[in-house]
């Protein structure tokens, strides 16, 4: 999976220079409304592959991870009313929910399946009920974002590239986390906790340091959000639709593969915009029947699936060869 | 090769109750390095659970667990096992979703001291050790698909990758048939002289333990009744009526005498 399969290696790094050619090239062909639906894409990429970190990899499902979404917008907006430049206070907010999944995650983490979705869940609520009530951040009505000095189509220009470019570091950073010495760890404490710690693995320091990767992706992408919209309200950049509509796009892409979430992203994207947008709310309805398919027919999503026939031809040709062996 | 005066492993006096049942009752003995001890005692005697105090996967109510010097009975699972006390499973635990030679690569990778942190290092470990315990064929399969007894190999290899001191194999044999019984069985005395381990054996196929352990205790209803050479335990009294009733015991006796 690692380095031995040199050349299936090369060729998909080929393939995903050629990709990131065309995306970066594509906005010169093609009009302001796909650019956006684009930028779209990316982002649920980003919150995708964080929720696939968590849940796909290291097996705890972090419902109300959009919490970080909201504090990466809301720091940012703030922070940027204080004069800041967009860059800082963006960093600055990562960090900030970098410190707020470090204090959650101690106590939290120890919680393990459904309860800890549930819990995260609540601590969502409970922050947008605080964002709701306090005046830094405007309360229920929501802040403002200053404009940004760009003519409208550099404007979009500007937030594609941005979230194109957290899209591909996200995905690498991940890539190389999962692949790493911690990367283990974190497949661990999915396979079976229990093992895992016995093993020498120090299992809460992983899910929080985990956890703390996953909120700084997932903040930095909330804080560009915030300023693409350049308006943001409570209930909006807390709302759970976020973490259902990545969870969804994981579980088709494939949970636990480091594309699977991108190419679910797409999927789900391009879908809802073409085919549904026309049924309003009945999509959800499809969503969801979708969701119970995938979860009891394919688990694997596309990605996972595709693997496992590579796998499993690996093995069948390694055995069929040591028969032949055997038989000489 | 078993150093008489270097006492590796220590427990004193550990206790652990489950509501009114009394699982471990202040049982204490001592593991010397290089031993191979049996640990043996009708089911629902306490082996289990001692093995689960003494890593940590379990808390004691009573009693103190030295490890070459350091009590260790307060520690975490994982921070005794980076220094080197490690075990397997009687029902295994395998990694799901990952395979064989994976399995063992996070044993090397977090082992002792986690000193090995690079990936091609710690693959080369893991596929010593596999050839070791005769898995090294099965190393791309998932551990989904291999059987129980493949399963209980992979542990062992496993555990011998995170380069331990002491090992608490638990019932590492059952399930196996009599010649794989032979091959296990050979198969840890090799260990212990290639890697200097020290062993302590769980196991219900008395052949088995007969045949490797240095010293043997036996353990009933949560307390230790008896500790010896193979020869000893199999002569006492206490061990036969515990396995065998009272009465067997007694004609056992008479026909000794």
């Amino acid at each position: 999976m690692l380095v031995q399969n040199d050349k299936r290696c090369t060729m998909n790094i080929v393939w995903i220079v050629v990709a990131i050619i065309i995306f970066t090239i594509l906005p010169n062909f093609i009009s302001g409304y796909y650019i956006r639906i684009l930028t779209a894409i990316f982002m649920y990429a980003v919150l995708s592959q964080c929720i696939n970190l968590m849940s796909g990899y290291m097996g705890y499902l972090p419902f109300g991870h959009v919490m970080f979404f909201g504090i990466g917008a809301y720091m940012t907006a703030i922070l940027m009313r204080g004069n800041l430049p967009f860059i800082v206070a963006m960093l600055l907010a990562s960090l900030s929910a970098i410190v707020v999944s470090i204090i959650l995650g101690f106590p939290v983490l120890r919680l393990r399946g459904h309860y800890f979705a549930i819990a995260t869940i609540g601590m969502n609520g409970a922050l947008m009920t605080v964002v709701q009530n306090i005046d830094i951040t405007g309360g229920a009505r929501g802040t403002t974002f200053p404009i940004i000095m760009l003519p409208p189509g550099q404007v979009y220009s500007y937030f594609y590239y941005a979230f194109l470019a957290l899209m591909i570091i996200t995905t690498f950073a991940i890539y190389f986390i999962v692949n790493s010495r911690f990367g283990f760890a974190i497949r661990s404490i999915k396979a079976n906790e229990d093992a895992a710690n016995s093993m020498g693995i120090n299992t809460t320091n992983t899910k929080v340091v985990t956890w703390a990767i996953a909120a700084l992706f997932t903040s930095i992408a909330g804080g560009l959000y915030g300023y693409w919209m350049s308006f943001i309200a409570p209930d909006e950049v807390f709302d759970l639709m976020f973490i259902t509509n990545s969870i969804i796009m994981m579980l088709i892409g494939g949970a636990g593969t480091i594309l699977g979430p991108v190419i679910g992203a797409f999927i789900v994207e391009t879908v809802s915009e073409f085919a549904w947008s026309g049924f309003m709310e009945y999509h959800l309805a499809v969503l969801g029947i979708i969701t119970i398919i995938i979860v009891f027919f394919v688990p694997g999503g596309v990605i996972g699936t595709i693997t496992e026939k590579i796998r499993d031809r690996k093995i069948a040709a390694s055995i069929k060869s040591e028969v032949a062996a055997n038989d000489r | 090769m078993i150093d008489n005066n270097n006492v590796i492993l220590d427990v004193r006096a550990i206790s652990r109750h489950f509501g009114a049942l009394k699982a471990v009752d202040r049982v204490s003995f001592q593991v010397r390095k290089g031993e191979i001890i049996g640990l043996i005692g009708p089911n629902g005697a306490g082996k289990t659970t001692i093995t689960n105090l003494v890593t940590g996967d379990l808390k004691k109510n009573a009693g103190e667990v030295h490890y070459k010097g350091t009590d260790v009975s307060s520690m975490q699972p994982f921070q005794i096992a980076r220094i080197g006390l490690t075990r397997t499973y009687q029902i295994v635990k395998p990694l799901q979703g990952m395979t064989v030679e994976e399995n063992v690569l996070v044993g090397s990778l977090y082992g002792r001291g986690n000193r090995i942190n690079d990936l091609s290092n710690a693959r080369k470990t893991v596929h010593d050790v596999m050839e070791l315990v005769g898995l090294y064929k099965k190393k791309d399969f998932m551990v989904s698909d291999v059987t129980l007894p493949d399963l209980k190999r992979m542990e062992f290899a496993r555990v011998l990758a995170m380069d331990p001191e002491v090992v608490f194999l638990d019932e590492v044999m059952a399930g196996l048939n009599p010649s794989e019984v032979e091959e296990s069985m050979e198969l840890v005395k090799k260990v212990r002289e290639d890697r200097q381990l020290t062993i302590v054996y769980i196991e219900h196929i008395m052949k088995a333990v007969m045949g490797i352990s240095d010293r043997i205790i036996v353990l009933h209803h949560g307390k230790k009744i008896c500790e010896g050479s193979p020869q000893e335990v199999r002569d006492n009294p206490a061990v036969i009526e515990a396995y065998l009733g009272k009465k067997y015991a007694k004609e056992v006796m008479k026909a000794n005498e």
